[in-house]
């Protein structure tokens, strides 16, 4: 068992390695010195505590959304709607603040119900989703996609129309909410320490729920081979539900803190991709909670480094994308390689 | 075309050996198989039979030892290699690619050009299908085929590819008795013209009607060896390293009923069932026989709440739960035991405690991993599983995932349904399952299940229900019945002599 | 051979600094050893909006022998994490002395950058936080607003529709609405007016202006009409000049497939000079910002002290408004574009540059309001924040 899973995180290594390798190929190609790339990635990203905490406010939403599609994920669904449930719980946040801005209710009380309204939002989204494949039977790939189209239609509907800015309606967003309804802030940095809180909390929660739960089997289970499950007494529908209505919830908190800790505002694009990248961590992570963490940091650390490669090197910086997707295609590739060379050394029948 | 001469290849395993960690699979095993025969090689299930033919067909490499042929020491490294020795294997799955035409597949695996020259190939199929007598057409889709045609498929495969030796890995499990007539016939025109024929299996029956010689392993050794005609009691005695017989099976049937069907019709895509009246009686052991496809699946599903029956009631115990779904049935006490196991049954990736966990009460929200191993354990024990309490379910072999699945099964149950509850288990496997079977009939279980084996069916039914596309008979008397007739009833021959318990079918 | 080329680089660079003398309007301020930071909202290269502020950079560069630098794709959805402001605070981190915003999207962490950093030098580019008259008005001593008076661009653009249409039916492919976008399509119908009623002689109740708003600058799949399918519902319904408000050039091409195919139609893109390129047939022009100008004078001044907060609305440079190192608005006229026809193009912008202007009274409002009584001559914020469409013209006013 302990030797099966050296041999995993060593397959895992040599798809990093391979990643590098097809990015400093492209690089050369490019006729850029890799060296300087990365040495500026590194630099942009952890040379100062100022960098890092801004590598964690990216960390902070990441990780979010990477838990709750862990979930899904280990539901076997691919949860594709996650961006359109970032931005529904950004939505309802915002209401939220708005709704009680001007009323006489402390400040944090108005923030935690925002949250919480925002994780609705987006539970409420993932569970339209969950409603199309388990009783429509649309994929949920497509009813996703259908709905993060609708999202961000009403995103723009709602910053152009009823919510737009007194005088006029701006691609900046909805008017910044006042300094009191920002979750709050380490004074000279961009950091919110209640959200890193959050969003700690909630991937240790995850793991423990998968690890330790009947909850977390049965979601595995429902995941693996949904016949069975039915079949061993499991109600596959209501885990499905509830697979959804989880990964929804966490995608929603994160739309939450986008509006609390980072833009204070509804933005046309608030969702910031996100979903997207959550979804390639989630795959990275190949369902162990324990690697989310690590896995997320980096690609923050990615998003954020990466800002000094069109400054000093006049680079184009879709560069960490790149190694983003490629180390994923690599992960993928080498877990094909590692199957295929088990299989063949297979067991005795 | 090379396939026209008759050239006939001698094979001679030496000395064999291969071990997977700690198991010894096969140890030093030794054996000459003379051209043009059908060899039977024997054995229960783990014996080592298919690791000996892996390494022969170059899947996995042997250890230690050597493989002669006509004379030849060669080193097999894969499958490809093996075929331009001459040298094919049947899988136990039949490995395909549901969406293709016969012909796609057919053509699978030459080695060669880029684009077929279909029309040869499409001429050569007919020939090759003419030949052995194969009613193939080449443009059917394989995923229509059934599981015996598309043993023929890919022994036509095979024998294009050049095969002069044919391996088949438990080549009856899963079809017909009528398909594997028809197996064995073809079996015995390839012997007819010079191929050397493999035949593993753990089916003494099977062997004997078959095969010109045969050896018999055991616990990864060659044990014993025998030319036709065979000595029964003796290969059993090698088998098992003890005689064992099969035991006069007790009826457990009491007068309470446990299960009641009225007029009830079922419909599916392929096949209508009409009118079925039938009330079984707790501890009542019910067979269902016919070929695949005749309707038992459909059967078995309304009884245990997945189809719904578009006419008719279903009571258990004496309640009425038409129209409900399979968890209330569950409720009240209905198991369902699928034929695939790994598809179906069990959830590959999960451990064999995990699934006990699953089928289980669940006591607060953390999972107390402790107790549970203690409950796989006694579970482990009482239906001598051989796993331990964290084995991935995939790890285990077929005979351990069927006592498993058996394990799983809630208890106390009103009615156990199974599908092919022995279905590629070695007679050892079998006497203990019905063992553990009946067991469940004396806490007043009543079971309906299904099999393909007509032995099966007579020696462990109260009463055989027979199918026959759609038709169902009354329900038959298992001491008042004899293979042939069964057989002729499930061939639809017979059927006006015996009541029918449906009316007609659409 | 060495001391050769030492003469041939000595005489390319004394030649350069002449040329540069000799052109540049500010020859006499030096940027050396100044650095200046652009965000822009989207890839520098983008044929469009970001790449004329690239360019204009480049520009400047040359002009002032400032350095620049730059970060792209300034957008949540490329850059997950950031904000403007802080993207700013890297540039200045490189170096820069001043800092240029060059889209809406930042409007709001332009101010916040502005205030956190009074010592850098802000441009934030079509927005209007320093307008005295404006009403979003903040003291922010460091922040300059810069955009080009594109209303000029889209007037011309009306006329040289309304002198090309045979059906007097003119379509104009509108992104989102806001003011900015009204405004920039009511220029367009007061142009094609004026040069249908005073040229053609013709009713004004024959010409028809259709606005059809796609929701977004460019195409989002799901989220925004399909500009394509829009561009070929006005040419199925007889619209045969298409005016583009998008970022994007499906109107163009729209028209070059209807006219392949025989049809009567053409197009007028946006944005970018460049854009006739790809539909040469069927292209009259297309109006441009240039920024170039207006970069350099104002980073000028921040280079020699003379620096004012100020809100500037630049008119096109009327004695060429196509030449390069003056105008902030032009209109290069396309292929397409008939020589009878265009000789009244050039007309219409001379009457304009001796100080014709269409933005005077009677005007109504869509809704049948007044917007200015007879005589009265609008007022820069009565244009800028344009409450509805004009009368005469077809389409939404505000967003449902």
């Amino acid at each position: 068992m302990m030797k099966k899973r050296w041999l995993n995180l060593g397959f895992q290594l040599s798809a990093l390695v391979l990643a590098l390798g097809f990015t400093t190929l492209i690089l050369l190609a490019t006729k850029t010195d890799p060296w300087q790339a990365y040495k500026y990635i590194i630099i942009g990203s952890i040379s100062s505590l100022r960098k890092f905490t801004d590598v964690l406010v990216s960390f902070v939403p990441l990780l979010l959304v990477s838990s709750g599609l862990l979930v899904t994920f280990s539901a076997g669904l691919w949860n594709i709607g996650v961006e359109g449930q970032i931005t529904l719980g950004a939505i309802a946040t915002t209401w939220v603040l708005r709704l009680l801005q001007d009323s006489s209710l402390a400040p944090g009380l108005i923030i935690a119900l925002a949250m919480l309204a925002g994780m609705l939002g987006g539970a409420l989204w993932a569970s339209l989703a969950g409603a199309l494949k388990t009783y429509g039977g649309v994929n949920e790939i497509f009813g996703g996609l259908g709905l993060n189209f609708v999202a961000t239609a009403l995103t723009l509907w709602l910053i152009f129309g009823p919510w737009k800015r007194p005088g006029i309606g701006s691609m900046s967003g909805t008017e910044p909410f006042p300094n009191t309804l920002w979750l709050p802030m380490i004074s000279g940095f961009r950091l919110s320490l209640w959200g890193l809180g959050l969003g700690v909390f909630f991937i240790i929660l995850i793991y423990f729920l998968m690890k330790g739960t009947y909850f977390g089997l049965r979601i595995k289970a429902v995941g693996k081979n949904l016949k069975a499950a039915y079949l061993l007494g499991v109600p596959t529908t209501r885990y499905l539900m509830l697979a959804f209505i989880l990964g929804g919830a966490l995608a929603g908190l994160t739309g939450a803190i986008q509006v609390t800790a980072v833009y204070h505002r509804l933005i046309p694009s608030i969702s910031s991709g996100y979903g997207f990248l959550g979804l390639l961590v989630a795959m990275l992570v190949n369902f162990q909670a324990i690697w989310v963490a690590p896995i997320a940091l980096f690609f923050a650390a990615l998003n954020i480094g990466s800002i000094q490669l069109p400054i000093v090197l006049k680079l184009d910086s879709t560069l960490s994308g790149v190694l983003q997707g490629v180390l994923v295609l690599f992960v993928l590739l080498m877990d094909g390689v590692r199957q295929m060379i088990t299989r063949r050394s297979g067991g005795a029948s | 075309m090379h396939l026209l001469f008759i050239k006939q290849m001698n094979i001679n395993l030496n000395q064999i050996c291969k071990h997977f960690g700690k198991l010894q699979a096969n140890d030093h095993i030794s054996l000459l198989i003379p051209g043009g025969t059908i060899q039977g090689i024997l054995g229960e299930n783990g014996a080592g039979k298919s690791t000996l033919m892996k390494i022969l067909s170059g899947f996995i490499q042997a250890d230690e030892g050597e493989v002669i042929l006509d004379g030849v020491q060669v080193r097999i490294h894969s499958p490809a290699d093996a075929i331009q020795h001459g040298v094919g294997m049947l899988h136990q799955d039949p490995l395909d690619f549901p969406p293709m035409r016969v012909i796609d597949n057919f053509v699978l695996g030459q080695s060669g050009g880029l684009f077929p020259d279909w029309k040869s190939v499409v001429d050569e199929f007919k020939q090759l299908s003419e030949q052995f007598d194969f009613k193939l057409r080449h443009d059917a889709y394989v995923d229509m085929l059934t599981v015996g045609e598309r043993q023929q498929l890919e022994i036509l495969r095979l024998l294009w590819l050049g095969a002069q030796v044919i391996i088949l890995d438990e080549p009856t499990t899963g079809i017909s008795a009528l398909q594997k007539q028809k197996l064995f016939e073809t079996l015995k025109i390839l012997a007819g013209r010079g191929k050397t024929v493999i035949f593993v299996s753990h089916k003494l029956e099977d062997v004997e009607n078959l095969c010109d010689r045969v050896v018999v392993l055991r616990q990864g050794k060659l044990v014993g060896e025998q030319l036709k005609p065979f000595n029964t009691k003796n290969l059993v005695n090698m088998m098992f390293g003890k005689s064992i017989a099969l035991e006069e099976s007790k009826s457990h049937s009491t007068d309470r009923i446990a299960f009641e069907l009225r007029d009830l019709s079922l419909e599916e895509e392929r096949i209508q069932i009409q009118n079925i009246d039938l009330k079984i009686q707790a501890g009542e052991v019910i067979g269902l026989a016919g070929m695949e496809g005749s309707g038992q699946r459909p059967f078995m599903q309304a009884c245990a709440g997945f189809l719904r029956p578009v006419h008719g009631r279903i009571l258990v115990n004496g309640r009425d739960m038409t129209g409900m779904n399979y968890p209330a049935f569950k409720r009240q006490g209905v198991g369902y035991m699928p034929a695939s196991r790994l598809e179906e049954g069990m959830i590959p990736g999960l451990t064999l405690s995990e699934h006990f966990i699953l089928a289980g009460q669940q006591e607060g929200l953390f999972i107390d991993h402790d107790q549970w191993q203690e409950v796989t354990r006694e579970k482990i024990r009482d239906y001598n599983i051989r796993g331990k309490p964290e084995s991935p379910v995939e790890s285990l072999s077929g005979g351990n995932q069927q006592r498993a699945l058996l394990a799983l099964l809630q208890q106390p149950l009103k009615l156990v349904l199974l599908e092919h509850p022995t279905r590629g288990l070695d007679i050892e496997s079998v006497i203990y399952t019905w063992g553990k079977l009946k067991e469940r009939c004396c806490d007043g279980a009543a079971i309906i299940y299904t099999s393909s084996d007509l032995e099966e069916i007579l020696l462990y039914s109260d009463r055989i229900l027979v199918f026959f596309s759609g038709k169902v008979s009354a329900p038959l008397s298992a001491r008042g019945t004899s293979v042939a007739q069964l057989g002729n009833l499930i061939g639809g021959k017979d059927w006006a002599r015996i009541k029918t318990g449906v009316g007609v079918t659409a | 051979m060495l001391r050769k080329s030492i003469y041939i680089m000595i005489f390319v660079l004394l030649l350069a600094a002449m040329l540069l003398s000799a052109c540049s309007p500010k020859a006499s301020t030096s940027g050396e050893g100044f650095t200046f930071g652009i965000l822009m909202v989207g890839p520098y290269n983008d044929h469009g909006w970001s790449q004329a502020h690239y360019e204009a950079g480049l520009y400047v560069e040359e002009k002032l022998g400032a350095k620049m630098i730059y970060i792209d794709k300034v957008n949540t959805a490329d850059r997950p994490g950031t904000t403007p402001d802080q993207l700013a605070d890297e540039l200045v981190a490189q170096g820069a002395k001043l800092v240029i915003f060059n889209s809406d999207d930042m409007k709001d962490a332009s101010t916040e950058f502005a205030k956190a950093n009074p010592d850098i030098k802000v441009i934030m580019a079509s927005g209007d936080q320093v307008w005295k008259d404006g009403r979003d008005y903040e003291v922010m001593d460091n922040m300059v607003n810069l955009m080009g008076k594109m209303t000029y661009g889209k007037m011309i653009a009306g006329c040289t529709a309304a002198l090309t249409s045979k059906t007097g039916k003119i379509g104009y492919l509108g992104p989102l609405i806001n003011d900015e976008t009204r405004r920039l399509a009511a220029s367009a119908f007061l142009g094609a007016k004026y040069c249908w009623t005073e040229y053609l002689g013709k009713d004004a109740a024959d010409l028809s202006f259709k606005v059809t708003w796609i929701g977004f600058w460019f195409n989002i799949p799901g989220v925004t009409s399909d500009p394509t399918q829009v561009a070929d519902d006005f040419i199925a319904s007889g619209y045969d000049v298409i005016i583009s408000g998008i970022d994007t050039t499906e109107g163009l091409a729209e028209a070059k497939k209807a006219a392949a195919s025989g049809q009567a139609v053409w197009a007028i893109p946006y944005d970018f000079i460049g854009s006739c390129e790809e539909g040469k047939e069927v292209c009259l022009g297309v109006p441009y910002f240039n920024w170039g100008p207006a970069y350099v004078e104002t980073i000028s001044s921040a280079i020699d002290g003379t620096w004012k907060s100020n809100f500037q609305w630049n008119e096109p440079y009327w004695a060429n408004i196509n030449d390069l190192d003056k105008t902030a608005v032009g209109f290069v006229k396309g292929d397409a574009l008939s020589s009878g026809a265009g000789e009244q193009v050039d007309k219409f912008i001379k009457e304009l540059a001796d100080g014709l202007n269409l933005w005077v009274g009677p005007l109504g409002l869509q809704d049948g309001t007044v917007y200015l009584a007879g005589g009265v001559v609008a007022t820069d914020q009565q244009i800028w924040y344009l409450p509805q469409l004009l009368e005469g013209m077809e389409g939404q006013s505000v967003s449902q």
